[in-house]
């Protein structure tokens, strides 16, 4: 008997043990268990309201019966029927000790509770009334040179760059880095090559410290006056050596965007009935022999002629930290994964009194598959002469050279503030579900 | 020691069977409380799934203006950012709501989406992305499966309330849970005429806004007669939200023209008969057509983009082909082809070139109507400039009290 009453003590103190877990175990509702993101659906209608500038113009114009009862009907068009909101705009502030101050403008709801379910997402409306400013600073303003020379010459056709013609490049690449210098040049064809070659500028602009960027891949557009001897000695690598000469006499940084550098010459004129081995006409294969020789000239070697490859295939590279910093700081996205084919050698480094200026990716072995390289001379202590050689496979992302060039030189960026008093107002856009507690 | 032996086995008993109940009552709280974790994790997953497909473009970014399959599934318009979806990509997708049409001439299946009697958005399977590669390319085929449909926010209705002399239109304007009070109406109204050797058509332009209850009545002396024919595409405008409505009236309703899209990347689209899609055996009847492409510009006009071979006919039955005509344009736009038989005898219909250009809704994926338990989560979404609601709806095909 006496086991009896002790089972049924035992019981009741499981009993008592499930209806005090069953009473802390509380389930919660179907709609915490599945609940709709509020938070971006505040967000995409608060979006989608000012999608016409309807509210940023409102939230201004708090005053204005008409404007207000437009954004309430549309604000209760968006949502689902049992969804309620509650809109309230904000006047942005500055405290005497200059903390930042919300204070409520204007409000609109269909609820007087929205409940603790709820959820908010904010919008910063900007007034029509002030424009925000982004004031890149030029490029070389500081120490003399501000010009941006692009390759676009009608008479010239490029290699690798496959789906792009250089012309077509070289729009992308005004647009994007125009802002950056003082005086961007397109050249326009092969004989204004010639000209700043030969020293004389385009348009009165500084041919000192310009960039020259060629966007014909790994062809080159020769003038019609350097294909002759001795230029178009050894297939034209004789050529590649004055550039390298000249960009070295001037410190120009010369950018090659994809490829082999110097790999052909191109003048459509000129070499009419040639073609690159590949069929591209109006083009002639300088080969190996070309990048070489442009490393002898901007290192001022006397030419001799060297047909070594001194690139290899390393495959997939990676993007450095400082070129994904000034990546988000310039606005400017190229996948982080690229191809390299043709990433060169360092040992340039060496016997052409090269240093790195900035590696855009990572080194592979001892292999550099984008850099910036900086030419200083044996004795000297100033730069003459920069070379941007992207060795990535075809077909080329322009971006990169954007990237590259602005990751280098770093112009600042002079921004608006946002915050400052008056120009914008703080929407917060509340919802919640009808019957939540 | 008898009676002590019964009260050691009734005792023993007892515990057992208590033991045994309390075991299945805290299994049951336990096994509760673990499918709601899993459900709220397939929320979570809902939530994060559609801003996945709403905020890329996907691999490469304008594959919905090719026919190429993408490596990577998004819809976000690539020339834009945030909430802001492709007319083409949205094209693309297989739609889940209406029955594919087969089309004997080509030999293909055609993914269907047809509004009304005379609005038709076909497009081949071979342009058309399948809900098993999207599952493929979002990498969740064999775990998850889903429903997406985007519905436009604002529905324009129009009811023709009185036929002839004057024509009387009813618009209504409704938003997912409010008519649309004062907003701002432009439409246009597309009067075929059938005298010439070609059907052609004329458009008059004309603004309106709604009452309180969202609706407007619009008076057009001009259509005379209860059997002209004609089609009016009407914008509405409030607050950033922008909505379009259709109707039309046709004097031959058995046979006329289906676009059929071709090819995405080339524009070709098709012109088929009727008869050649609703017949095993089609009988002979040829209609002429005139095809005109118009997109609308930023005050709501439709501007026309010329179209090479605009004009032709065709017929039933075999040995009478297709006809082709190539859209030459990245922009959404609406393909109005007007038909005739006779001078009496005609229509119009009416195919957007991306979704937007007609509202059009589109349902993508599986069927979440007998899944067991489905999360669903909503965005609002532009269009090509029109208001829509994206809607997914996912379920889980792993784990405990899965329905398959």
């Amino acid at each position: 008997m006496m086991r009896t009453i002790e089972v049924l003590v035992v019981i009741i103190i499981i009993t008592g043990a499930f209806i005090g877990a069953s009473f802390f175990a509380v389930l919660p509702g179907p709609r915490q268990v599945s609940p709709m993101n509020l938070r971006r659906l505040s967000y995409t209608t608060l979006q989608l309201l000012d999608s016409n500038y309807d509210l940023s113009i409102a939230a201004f114009d708090t005053d204005n019966a008409t404007i207000w009862q437009e954004l309430q009907v549309a604000l209760s068009a968006s949502l689902p029927p049992n969804v309620i909101y509650n809109l309230t705009v904000y006047n942005i502030g500055t405290s005497s000790s200059g903390i930042e101050l919300y204070d409520p403008k204007f409000t609109i709801a269909n609820a007087e509770n929205l409940g603790a379910s709820s959820d908010a997402a904010s919008y910063l409306a900007a007034s029509s009334n002030v424009t925000f400013n982004v004031i890149p600073e030029k490029i070389g303003e500081q120490s003399g040179g501000s010009t941006l020379y692009i390759l676009n010459c009608s008479d010239a056709n490029g290699w690798w760059i496959t789906g792009y013609t250089a012309q077509s490049l070289a729009q992308d690449m005004y647009k994007l880095l125009s802002p950056y210098f003082k005086d961007t040049i397109m050249v326009q064809n092969t004989a204004e090559l010639g000209q700043i070659l030969a020293g004389t500028p385009l348009n009165g602009e500084l041919l000192q410290n310009a960039v020259v960027i060629n966007t014909y891949g790994e062809a080159v557009p020769i003038p019609n006056a350097y294909c002759t001897t001795p230029y178009s000695d050894n297939s034209y690598a004789r050529y590649s050596y004055e550039l390298g000469q000249i960009v070295s006499q001037y410190n120009w940084t010369w950018a090659s965007i994809v490829g082999y550098p110097f790999y052909y010459v191109s003048n459509t004129a000129v070499f009419e009935t040639e073609q690159n081995d590949w069929g591209i006409y109006g083009m002639r294969r300088t080969s190996t022999g070309g990048l070489n020789a442009f490393l002898q000239g901007l290192d001022n070697h006397s030419y001799n002629y060297d047909s070594d490859w001194i690139t290899s295939d390393v495959g997939v590279v990676t993007l450095t930290n400082d070129a994904k910093y000034y990546s988000n700081y310039y606005g400017i996205y190229p996948s982080e994964f690229q191809t390299s084919t043709r990433a060169l050698s360092n040992s340039i480094l060496s016997s052409y009194h090269l240093s790195v200026g900035l590696n855009v990716f990572n080194p592979v072995g001892n292999y550099l598959p984008g850099s910036l390289y900086s030419h200083v001379a044996s004795g000297s202590t100033s730069t003459t002469g920069v070379f941007l050689a992207l060795g990535l496979t075809r077909t080329p992302d322009i971006r990169l050279t954007g990237l590259s060039l602005l990751t280098y030189y770093k112009p600042r960026l002079y921004r608006s503030e946002y915050t400052t008093y008056g120009t914008s107002r703080l929407v917060i856009l509340q919802l919640g579900f009808l019957g939540a507690e | 020691m008898v009676s002590s032996t019964v009260d050691h086995m009734v005792a023993v008993t007892v515990f057992l069977a208590a033991t045994l109940l309390f075991i299945g009552l805290f299994n049951q709280t336990i096994q509760t409380a673990v499918i709601y974790q899993r459900h709220r994790a397939i929320s979570t997953k809902a939530s994060d799934l559609l801003d996945n497909m709403l905020l890329t473009p996907g691999i490469p970014i304008d594959w919905g203006q090719n026919d190429d399959l993408p490596t990577g599934f998004g819809l976000q318009d690539p020339e834009f950012t945030q909430y802001k979806i492709s007319s083409f990509s949205l094209m693309r997708l297989n739609s889940a709501s209406g029955t594919a049409v087969y089309y004997p001439k080509t030999g293909m299946t055609y993914s269907n989406i047809t509004i009304g009697t005379k609005n038709f958005l076909l497009v081949s399977e071979t342009s058309a992305l399948n809900y098993t590669t999207a599952l493929d390319l979002l990498g969740i085929r064999n775990q998850y499966g889903f429903q997406l449909s985007f519905n436009p926010i604002i529905t324009v209705s129009i009811i023709e309330e009185q036929a002839e002399d004057p024509l009387r239109l009813r618009i209504e304007a409704y938003g997912t849970g409010f008519p649309l009070a004062h907003a701002r109406v432009t439409y246009c109204l597309i009067s075929v005429s059938l005298g010439g050797s070609h059907p052609d058509y004329i458009v008059d332009y004309g603004t309106a806004v709604t009452a309180e209850d969202g609706s407007v009545t619009l008076e057009f002396a001009d259509i005379q007669s209860s059997t002209s024919t004609y089609s009016i595409i009407a914008y509405v405008h409030a607050g950033g939200l922008l909505g379009v409505g259709y109707h039309e009236r046709v004097s031959m309703e058995e046979q006329y023209v289906i676009p059929l899209i071709d090819d995405i990347s080339e524009g070709r689209v098709l012109i088929a008969h009727s008869f050649d899609i609703e017949y095993d055996d089609p009988p002979n009847a040829e209609v002429k057509y005139n095809a005109t492409l118009v997109y609308l510009t930023e005050d709501f006009n439709l501007r026309e983009m010329p179209l090479e071979n605009a004009y032709g006919h065709v017929n039933s039955g075999e040995g009478f082909p297709y006809e082709v005509i190539n859209i030459p344009t990245d922009t959404p736009g609406i393909l109005i082809i007007t038909y005739k038989k006779s001078t009496v005898e005609g229509g119009l219909v009416m195919m957007p070139w991306g979704i937007s250009s007609l509202a059009f809704p589109v349902v993508f994926g599986g069927d979440p109507s007998i899944r067991e338990w489905v999360a669903t989560d909503i965005r609002q979404i532009m269009v090509g400039g029109v208001t829509y609601q994206a809607k997914i709806a996912l379920w889980d095909l792993e784990g405990y009290q899965v329905v398959d």
